[in-house]
């Protein structure tokens, strides 16, 4: 056996150490902020009671108890849901990060150090997720305590469960590596924080957080679905609710593992590309 | 008194002009915030068209009442965010740095330097591009428009403006003891997220209680709801008093309570 293959493991090991650190110590920075972390999660839930009740009286104005497959309950849970969704799949200040390392020349630290920015950035992230969902797990279970009479459609099954999970670990990554590849359009314009409001702002809407996709009209409904914005808030709430199953399900959940790796592809490709172009001056 | 109206009149024209052509300075950056208004209006109205694709009303608006309810919205939310928003956002950084000895040392008064000192004319747009929504509603909805309602409109609108200015006055009051105004902020945002819904949608046991109270007590339900039923529902007299007594109680209130909190400011320096 060659040095080299000896070597190949014990490098990886050392690197997933490095990440690990990295994410330990983001992990205890990010818990620090724990009560601001509370307070905004807290004050999150209020919009929702006008959301209840305007989707309460949307119901009460039409004719039929379903609207596109859902009804009024089902409906209330979906945007209940949509929520946890969002929890992993938003990323404020990612790309709008990444844009001012490249502007400000800061990104230098990632070159001078043996820290692959990308590999930082996914620990730094992961640890400010951990950090949330072990925060905001106390309040949510509150919040969805009061609003069970809203989950009426039965405990999902434990595969429906795991298959839950899946899409909201790779909700975590397709929201992740999207944002990143927005963040590198830094490296060739130095100004896209316009760009992230405007993609942000249509990402509220095309990702079904403001209302579900098969609300829209057909044409419209399946262009959204087939785009990967869907996995960031609508795709992990119908999962759970049961409304996509059997062969649709697998479909879905390898449609958002494609999207997932598409996204990490086309970072890591803008990045090397980024570099390139990128220079830094000052002392 | 009238002297002094013109003086301030003339100076908000200033600032105006100025940070019309700050803002000009960065072109591109201008249109794109433009562009971001626009788009969220679009999204806004896709939303409820899609909506009333499949109801007949929301708690008894119908669709063109409604969208004129949002017309309304979004523009006095514009009027809000131009003229507004900003500068209280920056009171917290004025006080933390002490760069509020600056304006506090100015002979101008200092609610109005602090409130009123820039105009983001990004957010501009919306106020008339809300007004177009609601005229196109008003088409839609057809029939005459009682010629009354245009001038209650249009006083129950400055007035909505006015309530939504002294809740953002009393928020960023807060400031000179809390610093950090991030949450509150997001204080505002929620209550802005009030006055987006109308107030008929507060029903049953648990909700009407609230809306009862975001009206009568703290009444930023008033905001929007009022203008919009002054022109497309029912002229309720007794709202539109209401309305009235609560603009001057409530900006009245804000500027007592932004004065008190004055007061208790330490500058920063040393």
């Amino acid at each position: 056996m060659s040095t080299l293959e000896l070597g190949a493991p014990r490098s990886m090991y050392r690197s997933v150490r490095k990440y690990a650190k990295i994410y330990r110590a983001s992990l205890v920075e990010r818990m620090a902020y724990r009560s601001d972390f509370l307070l905004g999660t807290v004050l999150r839930f209020l919009p929702m009671i006008t959301t209840i009740l305007l989707w309460q009286a949307i119901y009460k104005g039409g004719e039929d108890s379903t609207q596109a497959g859902f009804r009024l309950n089902e409906m209330i849970a979906y945007l209940l849901l949509t929520n946890i969704s969002r929890i992993f799949s938003s990323m404020p200040g990612l790309a709008g990060g990444i844009a001012r390392d490249i502007r400000e020349g800061t990104l230098k630290k990632y070159l001078i150090q043996p820290i692959d920015m990308i590999g930082y950035l996914v620990s730094y992230r992961m640890a400010h997720k951990t950090a949330y969902v072990v925060i905001s797990a106390l309040p949510y279970a509150l919040l969805f305590y009061v609003c069970r009479g809203f989950f009426d459609t039965g405990w999902p099954d434990l595969l429906t469960w795991v298959a839950y999970l899946v899409s909201l670990i790779l909700a975590f990554f397709v929201g992740f590596y999207f944002e990143v590849c927005v963040g590198m359009v830094g490296f060739w314009f130095l100004e896209v924080t316009s760009l992230l409001y405007i993609v942000m702002t249509l990402n509220f809407f095309i990702s079904g957080h403001m209302l579900p996709l098969d609300f829209l009209p057909p044409f419209w409904a399946s262009f959204l679905k087939a785009l990967p914005f869907q996995y960031m808030a609508y795709f992990p709430a119908v999962v759970v609710l049961g409304k996509v199953r059997g062969q649709d399900l697998a479909i879905g959940l390898l449609g958002e593992l494609f999207w997932a790796i598409f996204f990490m592809m086309l970072a890591r490709t803008l990045y090397t590309r980024g570099l390139r172009r990128y220079s830094a001056f000052g002392g | 008194m009238v002297a002094s109206l013109i003086k301030y009149a003339r100076m908000w024209a200033s600032l105006g002009r100025y940070t019309l052509a700050r803002e000009l300075s960065f072109r591109g950056n201008f249109l794109v915030k433009i562009s971001v208004e626009i788009l969220w209006l679009f999204i806004l109205i896709a939303f409820f068209s899609t909506v009333f694709g499949r109801t007949k009303s929301i708690a008894g608006w119908d669709e063109w009442q409604y969208m004129f309810f949002v017309g309304c919205f979004f523009a006095l939310n514009g009027l809000i965010e131009t003229l507004f928003l900003d500068n209280c956002n920056e009171f917290a950084e004025l006080v933390r740095t002490g760069d509020l000895d600056f304006l506090l040392l100015k002979p101008i008064d200092e609610q109005f330097l602090i409130t009123c000192r820039r105009i983001d004319w990004g957010c501009a747009l919306n106020i008339p591009m809300g007004f177009g929504v609601m005229g196109y509603s008003l088409y839609k909805i057809g029939g005459p428009v009682d010629p009354l309602s245009i001038p209650i409109f249009l006083m129950t609108f400055v007035s909505g403006a006015a309530i939504a200015y002294s809740f953002m006055l009393t928020l960023t009051s807060l400031s000179v003891w809390m610093v950090r105004n991030q949450s509150l902020m997001e204080m505002w945002w929620l209550f802005s997220s009030l006055a987006r819904y109308p107030r008929e949608i507060f029903v049953g046991t648990w909700a009407s209680p609230i809306g009862v109270f975001f009206t009568f007590f703290l009444p930023i339900l008033l905001v929007v709801n009022v203008p919009s039923q002054a022109m497309v529902g029912l002229l309720d007299w007794r709202m539109v008093g209401f309305t009235l007594i609560a603009t001057v109680l409530c900006l009245g209130a804000s500027r007592a309570f932004f004065r008190f909190a004055l007061k208790s400011y330490r500058s920063a320096s040393s």
